[in-house]
């Protein structure tokens, strides 16, 4: 029986938010797509799961890049676009932030936050204004200068902010502003969305985060992200792409430099002149090539000289009480023992104690998710991959109920009430959770570290000579856009795009 | 604007860029192919693994124990007291999968002479795969199963200390798996098992749970038949016995047949016990689906046409309104991937393209968005009308 067609225009592996973003694009324009996904449904780890006749959000808290209806931002834009109709709420606040000493709920809206602040560091509300401004600025920049590339001369004329802070660390930019420690750190909290600590993470990329999250507020589907996940594969396949599950894609067939297509673990080998790949560089470049020898040395330094960045580790709990009995008052909180990035970004290369997390309370964003009389509430750290590698299978089970213990004290205490004798439900994830249902390279979901050996401008700037095999693209949180389910939509339409100008080339060509 | 000074600001995006292609420059040039991570997880869920039959003994005079290794000796898979089996049985032309519960325990699959076992009674009649376990089944035979399946396991971050288990009949393996981890001092709770059977002959693994009887192991019998000399407990176990042997704080396992998970419901529900101080086994394969509210009957005698999607081929096989979309595939030897044969888990995640079914109410694990796009689990899920399915190649 034959499953295949004889020829595909381009192979998706991995049908998570990135892959199927390529699939979409690609089907939008006329091409042939196949999308092999080994799970058995969509998402990756934008999905959600049934426990106790309770479906539960496995991964998101939060999308960006969504915007209003009339006024969408580039995410939103693009699923909007594509006729991928998803019922988005909107988040009530940006988080609430819980250090020693700091209790408060800032909310989306420039103005609106840096009033918040100032009530909490009176004194700071033109200086908060001022730094967020900065953040819009380079914001707009980075978003035209992905669509309209520009020389350098008229890069610094017209995105003269973008320029100038493109080469300093979150560190040195915020510096210049004098912030008092108080009003800075409670700017800090999205540092865990993009993974490293301000003297190592691009301003650039906390200008976007910034810019991104409190000007527009931030999303979820009414669903669960499972509802995006199964519409844009939905969409998809009524765009005329083909997408099959439970097929693990083994080897990516390349002959002469040139990708022609893959072989799965049931051995199917499929042909394609383009192959979009979500697994990491790392396994595809030590693994997947068949031959390996047509994978160049250049190749190997360029993987070995990244960092892998965060994994995470959720405790998901459904208690048998209402929010409010609990008193669990906000969607998102972040907690901290302090605001302090660097710091945290060191510890989360051990097994904990973890101090600084974030929470979500589903219920209090998505009323209703949950049966009357309880509430969904999620404790989560972002550990690097560093420490988890070190865990024997024989000692998994413990750690990860040391540790989810550990942050489920560590919660109990702030809400004075001990959050184990309600508990409903309980699943943890764990890094090797994420490895086990998305086969994701050590767990990892943040791709590679944002650093300044690794800017996002550099990766733009060198993208051309990291492309070494022809026909093969990337897509996943390990592209220039980096981790999160919103910059994974981003990722998966920059590889289409590289597909389809690669086609007009040999088009042209001929 | 100014951050340090004109020439370093405006220098910037080419330090970045130096600064990258420098790191790649010095770095290793050895494919460094390790994923600890990853390993955890296939020691935890490698999938599919070969198994083989290497003993085979009596559990009661009705039913039998199943011992299984792997074909190399080597340690099979970590999993959770309580967890199950799937086990794929080749017959004829088809492959069926089934459930079963293991009742050995999680430190017997990693010790010296690592195996994993599983305790099957012989049907009444319904379970032709019960039966082909208990009658030809022998040792030597190789076959393939995923292990350490379900959400039936003891959660230390959940659970109380004390927990009642109440098994009916073949219900008790979960349990016994349980008991001997406890014994073995790897698992922490004091559980105590009442254990409903017809007879005291009708005991399924009489013998070991006895010789597992401690200061944290209790067993109970409760016999339901007119047996004389019995001293024992007698008839249902109701939520007086239930009460008897309960702690002030008691988390209920219940495992066993179909119409005892109704009956406990009941009972549970005398006690006010709190919905998380209870877990349920799967409720299994619903024995008669037109029993059930909303199932329409005006088309239980009528066998369907399913057209079969798979990748870009389409087959067409018979399916009844009264067997669930898997069983007709399995019948037209059309492999499907099932686990809990259940409804709850979701291996056997299918789309309907076209046509009507019914979903069995009991146990429905479907996720809101797949209910929206007629996402079915075929273990749970018949056909009303003609229906055209997509399931993925196996």
């Amino acid at each position: 029986m034959k499953f295949y067609k004889d020829h595909y225009d381009v192979i998706v592996i991995g049908g998570a938010l990135a892959g199927l973003s390529s699939a979409l694009m690609l089907a939008d324009k006329g091409k042939d797509v196949l999308v092999l996904e080994r799970h058995n449904l969509p998402g990756g780890i934008a999905t959600s799961f049934v426990r106790g006749g309770i479906e539960i959000e496995a991964a998101l808290h939060e999308m960006m890049s969504i915007g209003e209806k009339n006024n969408r931002l580039k995410v939103g834009k693009f699923l909007d676009d594509m006729g991928v109709d998803i019922e988005w709420l909107k988040v009530p606040e940006a988080y609430h932030a819980s250090f020693p000493g700091v209790e408060v709920t800032l909310h989306p809206g420039f103005e609106t936050f840096a009033k918040e602040v100032d009530a909490v560091v009176p004194g700071t509300y033109d200086k908060v204004l001022a730094v967020l401004s900065l953040c819009h600025t380079v914001f707009d920049s980075v978003n035209e200068l992905s669509i309209h590339p520009m020389s350098k001369p008229m890069m610094l004329l017209k995105h003269e902010a973008f320029v100038k802070t493109a080469g300093y660390s979150t560190k040195e930019v915020l510096d210049t502003f004098h912030l008092p420690k108080e009003a800075l750190d409670l700017l800090a909290p999205y540092w865990i969305y993009v993974g490293t600590g301000f003297s190592e993470l691009p301003f650039t990329i906390f200008a976007v985060l910034m810019a991104d999250y409190i000007g527009y507020g931030s999303y979820i589907p009414k669903k669960l992200s499972h509802e995006m996940s199964l519409k844009m594969a939905e969409r998809a396949e009524a765009m005329g792409v083909q997408i099959e599950y439970r097929q693990h894609v083994e080897k990516i067939l390349v002959k002469d430099g040139k990708v022609y297509g893959v072989r799965t673990a049931r051995g199917d080998e499929i042909h394609a002149d383009y192959v979009i790949s979500a697994a990491y560089p790392n396994k595809v470049y030590t693994s997947m090539i068949e031959p390996l020898s047509e994978v160049p040395e250049k190749a190997i330094k360029m993987v070995n000289g990244r960092r892998l960045s965060l994994s995470a580790f959720s405790v998901i709990m459904i208690l048998d009480k209402p929010a409010e009995e609990l008193g669990i008052k906000d969607y998102s909180i972040f907690r901290g023992e302090s605001a302090d990035t660097d710091k945290h970004y060191r510890d989360l290369k051990g097994l904990g104690p973890y101090r600084y997390i974030t929470c979500i309370c589903h219920n209090l964003g998505n009323p209703g998710v949950t049966p009357e009389g309880t509430c969904s509430f999620s404790i989560t750290t972002l550990p690097r991959v560093d420490g988890w590698k070190t865990v024997k299978a024989e000692d998994y089970d413990r750690v990860k109920h040391e540790v989810a213990k550990d942050l489920i004290d560590y919660m109990s205490e702030y809400y004075g009430v001990n959050l184990l004798d309600y508990v409903l439900e309980i699943v943890i994830e764990t890094p090797m959770t994420i490895a086990h249902y998305t086969g994701m390279w050590n767990g990892c979901i943040y791709g590679y570290a944002h650093t300044m050996e690794d800017h996002i401008v550099a990766r733009l700037q060198t993208a051309e000579e990291e492309h070494f095999i022809d026909g093969l693209e990337f897509a996943g949180a390990h592209q220039i856009s980096g981790d999160g389910m919103g910059p994974a939509v981003t990722n998966g339409r920059k590889a289409a795009k590289n597909v389809l100008d690669a086609m007009a080339r040999k088009e042209a060509a001929k | 604007m100014k951050v340090k000074g004109f020439l370093q600001d405006v220098t910037g995006a080419s330090r970045v860029t130096k600064a990258r292609l420098e790191a790649f420059a010095s770095a290793s040039t050895a494919p460094e192919r390790i994923d600890p991570i990853g390993d955890v997880a296939k020691a935890w869920h490698p999938g599919k693994i070969d198994l083989v039959v290497t003993e085979i003994r009596e559990a009661s005079k009705t039913a039998k124990t199943i011992r299984f290794e792997r074909p190399d000796g080597e340690k099979l898979p970590f999993f959770y007291a309580g967890q199950f089996i799937s086990l794929d049985f080749e017959i004829g032309e088809s492959v069926i999968s089934r459930p079963y519960s293991i009742s050995s325990a999680p430190f017997e699959a990693r010790g010296e002479h690592p195996f994993v076992e599983i305790t099957v009674r012989r049907s009444k009649g319904d379970g032709f795969i019960c039966d082909y376990i208990n009658d030809t089944l022998k040792v030597g035979d190789k076959m393939r199963g995923n292990m350490g399946l379900g959400q039936f396991y003891y959660e230390p971050l959940r659970d109380a200390k004390h927990v009642v288990a109440l098994a009916g009949g073949v219900g008790i393996t979960p349990f016994a798996s349980m008991a001997k981890e406890i014994a073995h001092g790897t698992l922490d709770f004091d559980l105590t098992i009442l254990y409903g059977s017809v007879s005291s002959d009708d005991i399924i693994l009489k013998n070991e749970l006895e010789a597992l009887k401690s200061e944290r192991i209790h067993i109970v019998h409760v016999l339901s038949g007119d047996e004389k000399d019995w001293k024992g407990e007698r008839g249902f176990i109701t939520a007086e016995i239930i009460k008897k042997y309960s702690a002030p704080d008691t988390t209920y396992f219940i495992c066993g047949p179909q119409a005892m998970y109704t009956f406990m419901r009941e009972e549970l529900k005398k006690l006010a016990v709190p919905q998380r101080r209870v877990r349920f086994e799967v409720f299994g394969q619903a024995k008669d689906i037109t029993k059930f509210a909303g199932y329409p009957t005006d088309v239980a005698d009528k066998t369907f046409n399913m057209t079969v999607v798979r990748g870009i081929s389409e087959t067409v096989i018979p399916a009844k309104a009264t067997e669930s979309i898997a069983v007709a595939l399995e019948r037209a030897g059309i492999r499907i991937e099932t686990a809990c044969r259940s409804g709850e888990c979701g291996f056997c995640r299918t789309k309907v393209l076209s046509g009507n079914f019914y979903v069995c109410p009991e146990g429905d694990g479907r996720r809101e968005a797949d209910k929206d796009f007629n996402y079915v689990h075929a273990c749970a899920a018949y056909p009303t009308s003609d229906i055209k399915i997509k399931i993925p190649i196996e």
